[in-house]
């Protein structure tokens, strides 16, 4: 029998916690937990119950009270609204955003629509550590910049920005701050109280939790204006409508509750494996890292190989090995990736890199069994190579 | 991101073994090569061979690219030997992709197999005819 390829691709997303199978499923059998959270009745009165301790634990991930969730479809839907919601609503005047050409897609998507809606936007570039400067957001900063929005962690390098500075340079300038905290919410310390931030996106399956949740942290005081991006029911304080899945929040807040007690122990334990996945790549020179070792989320590496092609590496790992290329996230795309361009590499080079993301399953024997696994391919694919080809593929 | 386009089983073949991948053993009569690379569509190929009285007498190549390009190369370095140089059955990128079952977006790559084939055959008439 086949055995399962080994999963390194934790940044894209996680594999379903079993507690939270459990949770989820108790909560889906039990006949008492199917009203309607939103209606006033026994049913529905229980189904917000359980609702609401799920806010709570949540909540308690980022050190947020639980009145400043709002739970939404995942973290596509929390950064457009995060994004769209306060530059629509900051006002006549406040017509400027900024942000960094090293976000994810969605966040960069929704700024394109805000170009389209007039707004201008002040793209950050990284440095070669895959870093955006605190001071590069102080300089873009002006009077009528109505929102800052930084990820966290990028989803790509793993690399860390540094959000606090960030949030203090927004706090002493009266800007609302939006943090993509995606890749970082349960894999890093998040304290909203401690970052300044007045907005945070994350969500549920990159922490072991469900796909098709997440939430959006908006802070109580000062509340930051936001306009709703979806009308209905006038759930989430109007700012989300439409019926709350209950047993998918049930699934979240478990897997919340998991991450941060999990956090001490397996966040050095996951960076651990990471650099031994590192050393365990350099007989396969010339290997590179891209973007910087630290500071960073502990699990993701994103390495390249000179004078690999990517399409060809991938295939050559197929079944065996579960990871991500350097192309674009639309695999539709053979684009190479926007993040690895911003931090100068080539498209040559950027179509010849892979993420390797680990997560709480991943275990010393599968670390070992896939760098020896890729140093295997990348030599067979380099052993056929034409003479100069790595030097001039890098 | 990820290897979600299909292969076919010849590709997967020839993708996993890279048959007379490398470079030729030393042996009787003379090496000629033919080269194509165009790095922006994704392919650079090195094909050489033996001439040995008229005749192709071993092939092999050496390539950077998708597996489908790979995967051609291998093809045709598999398919050269026993040929007399003068008769090399015709073989275009179009060709390679019909046997190769390689969606139409691979042909610019395909292009750059048959190229080096091109090259490689005009250095061999060149040996035969100077």
């Amino acid at each position: 029998m086949e055995s399962a390829p080994i999963y390194l691709d934790h940044a894209a997303t996680t594999p379903l916690d079993p507690r939270v199978v459990d949770a989820m499923c108790d909560c889906l059998r039990d006949p008492a937990l199917q009203g309607n959270p939103a209606s006033t009745h026994a049913p529905g009165r229980m189904a917000a119950a359980r609702v609401e301790i799920a806010r709570a634990q949540v909540a308690r991930l980022i050190g947020a009270p639980p009145e400043s969730i709002v739970f939404t479809s995942g973290a596509t839907e929390s950064v457009s609204l995060a994004i769209l919601g306060a530059a629509r609503a900051a006002g006549t005047g406040l017509r400027h955003v900024v942000t960094s050409v090293i976000e994810h897609r969605c966040g960069i998507d929704a700024c394109r629509q805000l170009e389209r809606e007039g707004f201008k936007v002040s793209w950050l570039k990284p440095g070669a550590d895959g870093r955006i400067d605190p001071e590069l957001v102080a300089g873009a900063m002006r009077p009528d910049t109505a929102l800052v929005s930084v990820m966290h962690a990028n989803n790509e390098t793993g690399v860390q920005n540094d959000i606090q500075q960030i949030g203090r340079l927004c706090r002493d300038r009266g800007v609302t701050f939006h943090v993509d905290a995606a890749q970082s919410a349960g894999k890093l310390p998040v304290d909203v109280g401690e970052i300044g931030v007045a907005l945070l996106s994350y969500c549920a399956h990159k922490l072991g939790g469900p796909k098709g949740v997440g939430a959006l942290y908006v802070q109580r005081r000062p509340r930051p204006a936001l306009q709703p991006l979806q009308f209905g029911g006038g759930q989430e304080g109007g700012l989300r409508a439409g019926t709350l899945p209950t047993h998918q929040l049930v699934g979240f807040g478990v897997a919340c509750e998991l991450a941060r007690t999990l956090l001490s122990r397996e966040s050095p334990r996951i960076r651990t494996l990471r650099e031994r996945l590192w050393a365990g790549l350099q007989p396969a020179a010339p290997v590179a890292r891209n973007g910087a070792a630290e500071p960073s989320v502990p699990g993701i590496l994103n390495v390249r190989f000179p004078g690999i092609e990517g399409e060809s590496l991938l295939l050559a790992l197929d079944g065996r090995l579960a990871v991500s290329s350097g192309s674009a996230c639309s695999a539709a795309s053979a684009e190479p990736s926007h993040v690895l361009r911003a931090l100068g590499l080539s498209d040559l080079a950027a179509q010849a890199s892979l993420r390797l993301s680990l997560g709480r399953q991943t275990t010393e024997g599968e670390i070992d069994r896939a760098a020896r696994l890729l140093v295997d391919c990348v030599r067979r694919l380099r052993g056929a190579l034409p003479a100069g080809a790595v030097e001039r593929i890098a | 991101m990820g290897a979600t386009m299909a292969y076919s089983p010849l590709v997967r073949e020839l993708f996993d073994g890279l048959p007379r991948s490398g470079e030729l053993a030393p042996g009787t009569g003379q090496l000629v090569h033919g080269e194509a690379m165009a790095l922006d569509r994704g392919a650079w190929v090195r094909l050489e061979a033996r001439i040995d009285e008229g005749r192709i007498a071993d092939c092999a190549f050496r390539a950077w690219g998708c597996p489908h390009t790979l995967a051609a190369a291998a093809l045709v370095a598999s398919q050269l030997p026993a040929q007399r140089v003068d008769a090399v059955p015709a073989t275009d990128a179009r060709s390679l992709a019909a046997e190769l079952d390689a969606p139409p977006e691979k042909l610019g790559r395909l292009l750059v197999v048959e190229d080096a084939l091109h090259a490689l055959l005009e250095r061999a008439h060149a040996l035969q005819f100077p």
